[in-house]
C-alpha cells in the first residue's frame, strides 16, 4: 500500500493554489474597498458643538499671535480656511503649550494647529495631519558660492547663530565631513549678512529665519537646500478618524488650488 | 517491543542532538550582537563647584536606558552642581494599590550618590485607582479627589522613610495655581492646605529629618475666579490665610524671566525673575522670614519665535545674573535650579530651547557658560563674531 509519489505532490499543488486564490481575493478586496471612498458623517457629527474648536497657544509669532482682543498669523489664517472649506464656524481657544496635548484628549478643543511637529511617540492618541510647512534647517549661500548643500562645505566657512539649532547641526556634521570652520553670530540675520556679503560661503538657519530675511533683502537670490526637516501639522484624535480625515481632505485641497502656499507667503 | 523501543531512543537521541546544536548556534549568533549599554557605578565622585547654589532640574524618570541617567548626572557633576530637582511620579511607583515599584527610583538615586549628587523630589501625578471615576467625573493625571489625599501622604510617608538620609526634601505638588495642575478644576488654596496637612506629619514620622516644601506657584496674573488659576502672590496669602505655614518646612519656587533680563525690578504685575522677591515679601508679612527658599525652577528661553524668549547669547547673560543676584542679595534662597538639563526625547516645540543639553547630549553654550561660572573657570574668549560689516 505504498502512497503514490504523486498524491504528495498534487496535494502539496491544491494547498499552495487554495492559499495563492486566498491571498488574492483578500488583496482585491482591500483594494477595491480602499478605493471607494466611504462616505464621511455630517459635519454636525464631525463636530457636535456645532463649530470646529482649535486650540492653539497664540505666541508663537507669525504662526499665532494673541493680542487683547483677536488673534492673528499663518495658523489662524489656515484655521479660518480649513473651517469655511468643511463648512463649519471655527472657535479659537488659546492654551499654553503644556495644556495643548490635554485640552486635546479631553475633548475640549477638536484640533490643535499650533506649529505642532509629529511626534511619534503620541501616535495612539494623536492622529496628525500631513504636513503643512517644514520649519527644519536651511542652507543659504550666494549663486555664486562654492557651497550649495553640505557636503560641499569641506574648507570652506559656514555661518550659524550662536547656540541655536544651526549651530549645533553643524557641529554633528563636522563629525561626519573634512573640516570646514563655523562662525558663530549673535543673530540668524548676521549669519545671513554673512553668507550675503561673502564673509561665509554659507549660511545654516532655520527656515521661518531664512524667509523672514529674504522678505527684507529682496534683491538676494540665493541658493536653499534642506537640511533638515521639522514638520508642523495638524492634531486630531486619534479615536476620531472621520474627523482627522475631513481635516486632510480640506488641507489637501488648500494645497492642490494654492491656497496654502499663499497663505504661508503672506507671512513669510 | 525492543525494535519499537530501540527505534524511540533513536529518536529521542536524534532530536536532542537537534536541539543542542540549536543551542550552540543561538549562542553563536548572540557573540554577533552588540552588547547591551550598561551603566556600573564606579568609583564615588564628589561635586567640585564655587558656587554650590547652582542646581538643575533634571528629567530622568522616562528614561529607559540607565546609561544615560548616568551621562546626565555625570554631565551634572561636571557642570558643577551638586543638587537636582527630579520627578518621581507617584503613578510611576504605585500604580496599582499598594504595589511598589521603587525600581526607576533607585537606579536614580544610586547614580545621583555616586556623582555625589544630591536630590530634591517633586512629587504628584495621580495613579488612576486614586483618581475618580472617569465614567462619572472628568479628571486628568493631576486630578486628586479630597478622599485620595491620604492614599498620597501614604506614599509620601513611604518615600520619605526609604530614602531617609539620601533624598531629605520633598516638594508636595507643582503649580497648584493652575487649573491644568489641579486637573482642571477650579484652583483651591485651601484644599491645597488641606494636602499639605495630610503629608506633613506622615513624611515626619518616616523621616524625622525630612523637609517638606510647599509647591512652587506657577508665575501668572491670573485674577481671582479665572478658569486658568490664580495670581501666584494672592495662592501665596491664601495658603498663610489658611493656615498652611504649620505644614511646611521650606518653600519652593518658579521665577522665569521671560523676556527681561535678571535684573529688572519686581512688582506685582511683572512676571520675571525678581518676582521671587514679590513672593518672599508675601512670607515676610505673615512672619515667615526663617523658611527657607529653593528656587526649583527659572532660567530663559532662546527659541528664536516664542514671544517669551530670548536670543541665545541673552539667554546666558541673563542666567549668569541671576546667579549673581541670587547669590548677593537673596541670602534666603538655598538653591537656584535650572529648567530644564535635558528632556529624554524632544517636545518638538520651544521648550526644548530651555534645555542645556540635546536629548542626544549635545552640549549647548549654555551649558559650558555654566560650567565655566560654578567651576571658576575664566576665559577671555568672545563666544560670537562681531555683526559682519562691522569689523
Amino acid at each position: 500500500m505504498a502512497a503514490s509519489p504523486w498524491r504528495s505532490v498534487i496535494l502539496t499543488l491544491i494547498v499552495a493554489a487554495a492559499v495563492w486564490l486566498w491571498a488574492l481575493v483578500g488583496a482585491l478586496y482591500a483594494i477595491r474597498w480602499s478605493a471607494v471612498p466611504r462616505p464621511l458623517p455630517p459635519v454636525r457629527v464631525l463636530f457636535p458643538y456645532g463649530e470646529m474648536r482649535v486650540g492653539v497657544d497664540a505666541s508663537y509669532p507669525p504662526f499665532a499671535v494673541a493680542t487683547a482682543d483677536d488673534m492673528f498669523g499663518l495658523e489662524i489664517d489656515l484655521a479660518r480656511a480649513l473651517a469655511a472649506d468643511i463648512g463649519v464656524p471655527v472657535r479659537f481657544v488659546n492654551l499654553g503649550f503644556d495644556g495643548l496635548y490635554d485640552a486635546l484628549r479631553t475633548d475640549q478643543v477638536d484640533v490643535l494647529i499650533s506649529a505642532l511637529i509629529v511626534d511619534p511617540s503620541r501616535g495612539d492618541a494623536v492622529a496628525y495631519s500631513q504636513p503643512y510647512f517644514n520649519a527644519g534647517q536651511v542652507l543659504v549661500s550666494s549663486e555664486g558660492s562654492p557651497v550649495h548643500e553640505m557636503a560641499d562645505l569641506p574648507d570652506h566657512r559656514l555661518a550659524v547663530e550662536f547656540g541655536s539649532q544651526g549651530q549645533t547641526e553643524a557641529e554633528r556634521w563636522l563629525r561626519r565631513l573634512l573640516p570646514f570652520t563655523v562662525l558663530p553670530y549673535e543673530l540668524p540675520e548676521y549669519a545671513l549678512d554673512a553668507a550675503r556679503l561673502g564673509e561665509a560661503e554659507a549660511a545654516l538657519v532655520e527656515n521661518v529665519a531664512a524667509r523672514l530675511y529674504l522678505r527684507q533683502h529682496p534683491a538676494w537670490q540665493p541658493t536653499i537646500t534642506e537640511v533638515t526637516v521639522v514638520p508642523f501639522a495638524i492634531a486630531t484624535r486619534a479615536n476620531r478618524p472621520d474627523r482627522a480625515a475631513v481635516i486632510d481632505a480640506a488641507l489637501e485641497s488648500l494645497m492642490l488650488d494654492g491656497s496654502l502656499e499663499a497663505l504661508i507667503r503672506r507671512y513669510l | 517491543m525492543r525494535s519499537i523501543a530501540r527505534r524511540g531512543a533513536d529518536g529521542f537521541r536524534r532530536r536532542w542532538r537537534w536541539c543542542v546544536r540549536g543551542v550552540v548556534l543561538w549562542l553563536l549568533l548572540g557573540t554577533l550582537l552588540p552588547a547591551a549599554p550598561r551603566a556600573p557605578l564606579g568609583e564615588p565622585q564628589t561635586v567640585e563647584t564655587d558656587h554650590p547654589l547652582v542646581c538643575l532640574h533634571t528629567r530622568l524618570i522616562e528614561e529607559v536606558d540607565e546609561w544615560k541617567i548616568q551621562r546626565s548626572l555625570q554631565l551634572a557633576r561636571e557642570m558643577g552642581a551638586d543638587t537636582i530637582v527630579e520627578f518621581f511620579p507617584w503613578a510611576y511607583v504605585e500604580n496599582d494599590e499598594d504595589q511598589y515599584n521603587w525600581s526607576n527610583v533607585d537606579r536614580i538615586v544610586a547614580h545621583a550618590r555616586n556623582q555625589g549628587i544630591h536630590i530634591i523630589a517633586r512629587m504628584g501625578l495621580v495613579p488612576a485607582w486614586a483618581r475618580p471615576d472617569t465614567d462619572d467625573e472628568f479628571s486628568t493625571l493631576n486630578t486628586l479627589p479630597e478622599e485620595s489625599y491620604p492614599d498620597f501622604a501614604e506614599f509620601v510617608a513611604d518615600f520619605a522613610g526609604r530614602y531617609a538620609g539620601v533624598i531629605d526634601h520633598l516638594i508636595i505638588w507643582n503649580e497648584p495655581n493652575l487649573a491644568f495642575e489641579w486637573g482642571y478644576r477650579q484652583v483651591d488654596p485651601e484644599g491645597y492646605v488641606r494636602l499639605l496637612q495630610a503629608v506633613y506629619d506622615a513624611a515626619h514620622a518616616a523621616n524625622p529629618n525630612v523637609v517638606i516644601l510647599a509647591a512652587p506657584l506657577a508665575p501668572t496674573l491670573e485674577p481671582p475666579g479665572s478658569a486658568a488659576g490664580l495670581n501666584d502672590l494672592l495662592y501665596l496669602e491664601a495658603i498663610y490665610e489658611a493656615g498652611g505655614a504649620a505644614y511646611f518646612d521650606g518653600l519652593a519656587m518658579h521665577t522665569y524671566g521671560f523676556t527681561e533680563p535678571a535684573a529688572a525690578p519686581a512688582s506685582e504685575t511683572a512676571l520675571n525673575f525678581r518676582r521671587a522677591e514679590m513672593l518672599r515679601q508675601v512670607m515676610e508679612r505673615y512672619g515667615d522670614a526663617e523658611t527657607p527658599v529653593f528656587i526649583t525652577e527659572t532660567g530663559w528661553n532662546d527659541n528664536p519665535r516664542w514671544t517669551k524668549a530670548v536670543t541665545p547669547s541673552q539667554r546666558i547673560a541673563y542666567t549668569l545674573d541671576a546667579f549673581e543676584i541670587a547669590e548677593l542679595e537673596w541670602d534666603w534662597m538655598e538653591k537656584l535650579c535650572l529648567w530644564v538639563f535635558r528632556y529624554p526625547a524632544p517636545t518638538f516645540n520651544y521648550p526644548d530651547n530651555f534645555t542645556l543639553v540635546t536629548t542626544d547630549f549635545q552640549l549647548k553654550p549654555i551649558y559650558y557658560a555654566v560650567q565655566t561660572y560654578a567651576r571658576g573657570f575664566t576665559t577671555d574668549e568672545s563666544l560670537w563674531l562681531p555683526p559682519p560689516g562691522d569689523q
